[in-house]
């Protein structure tokens, strides 16, 4: 046997009538509204940004910002940008004619987004007084700031994706996840006035891999098909 | 026929009658699947049955215009390896004194459980699902996807959740067992010698 004709020709079989609970529940059809993942999109990366504008002004932007060298603000700032609307793009738009979104990609950006995220921060950031690791855990204030900022993508993420994923949901959760860290991370870029590598690269960085780690553990609990 | 995305959007629009039509379509498909999985029939069905209640309840994350096919494998596919697990875990001992009900044979000499269960003519047949039995689950399924359903690998790694090249390996180690097993067929005297009581 070493060609795929060689195997035996398997008719289906009959399969039984619908059960007494999915009669029941054609019974009472009612329309729904498929999901329209482009739509989904905007909205969720709308009501993210607009989310995390609002936690920007409670918190106040940075007083150095005219100080702060151009091409580093903008580049980090867009770049931030990018990491948070990437995965959300691979997290819910399926390729066309699918229904399940990208997940490999997703995770993959997700992964990248993580480690990407930390090892730029802590490479690439503007000139200044290191903290050094005697002032690293006074950074945590940020960890939970970005983290904190990542959780309404997260949340609308899930909803918008409850039922889709029957495959992948760790992985699609991990980007949304990231997603949003990359958001906490740029809310934080215009927020948290220290420059230091460690800080930004472990605690802003952090906070993509921290969102990620979180909503892989927990967003698939919504999102699994019961 | 109707094509399963234009019955899958009527559905979704309210329409029961295009269940009933997508049921049609998919089932004896997806039930050849589970059976090939699972080895049966009461099983198979039930996980079928499940399969479309989740359908039917997940239906709002269908996307007008896609195949739903695919999405609807991967709920058979996932609600396969729940049921695996649920099985694992809810293992039952039998005490000696127990009694076990026999499965009363038909007169075919095929037991109720197994009596519906895929078939060609040919013995070759009943040696290829029992040797498909033989092999991990995973390798299974990708014999199953890729050799007996004609899914693509990349189709087949879509519906089990993984990557197109760890769908070639497991489709190829399986199929390598799997000629393997038919190839070599156990010895009836060793296999009655040697066999579990």
């Amino acid at each position: 046997m070493t060609a795929q004709g060689e195997l035996p020709p398997m008719p289906a079989p009959v399969p039984p009538p619908l059960s007494r609970l999915l009669e029941a529940e054609l019974a009472e059809l009612a329309p729904v509204a498929p999901r329209r993942p482009v739509r989904q999109l905007v909205l969720l990366v709308t009501v993210s940004l607009i989310y995390a504008a609002g936690v920007l002004a409670m918190v106040a932007m940075r007083h150095d910002l005219h100080e702060l060298p151009g091409g580093w603000l903008v580049g980090a700032g867009l770049a931030w940008l990018v990491g948070f609307v990437v995965p959300m793009y691979l997290a819910t738009v399926p390729r066309p004619g699918a229904v399940i979104p990208r997940w490999k990609l997703a995770g993959g950006a997700a992964v990248i987004g993580a480690l990407g995220f930390i090892g730029l921060g802590l490479t690439l950031h503007p000139d200044g007084p290191s903290l050094g690791w005697a002032h690293f855990g006074r950074g945590r204030g940020c960890l939970e700031l970005g983290v904190a900022t990542a959780l309404v993508p997260v949340v609308v993420g899930a909803i918008f994706l409850r039922g889709a994923l029957p495959v992948g949901s760790r992985w699609i959760a991990a980007a949304l996840g990231a997603g949003g860290g990359s958001l906490g991370g740029l809310m934080l870029h215009l927020h948290c006035p220290i420059n230091d590598g460690l800080h930004v690269g472990l605690m802003h960085g952090g906070v993509v891999a921290v969102a990620a780690l979180l909503a892989a553990a927990l967003v698939p609990r919504a999102t699994d098909l019961r | 026929m109707a094509e399963a995305k234009d019955l899958m959007q009527r559905y979704c629009d309210g329409e029961a009658g295009a269940f009933r039509e997508l049921y049609a379509l998919v089932a004896p498909r997806l039930l050849g699947y589970l059976l090939k999985m699972a080895r049966e029939r009461a099983l198979a069905d039930d996980l079928l049955q499940q399969t479309f209640l989740k359908v039917h309840r997940a239906r709002a994350a269908y996307v007008r215009g896609a195949d739903p096919i695919p999405w609807i494998y991967s709920i058979a596919h996932r609600t396969f390896i729940d049921e695996t697990r649920k099985h694992k875990r809810a293992v039952v001992r039998v005490g000696e004194a127990e009694v076990l009900p026999e499965v009363a044979a038909a007169i075919t000499g095929e037991s109720e459980d197994r009596r519906d269960e895929v078939r060609g003519d040919p013995e070759l047949v009943t040696a290829a699902l029992d040797a498909l039995a033989g092999l991990p689950p995973q390798q299974r399924e990708a014999v199953v996807l890729t050799k007996l359903d004609g899914r693509t690998v990349a189709e087949a790694a879509e519906i089990a959740g993984t990557t197109v090249g760890a769908m070639k390996v497991r489709a190829h180690r399986g199929y390598e067992a799997l000629r393997k097993l038919l190839g070599k067929p156990e010895d009836p005297a060793k296999k009655a010698a040697g066999g579990p009581s």
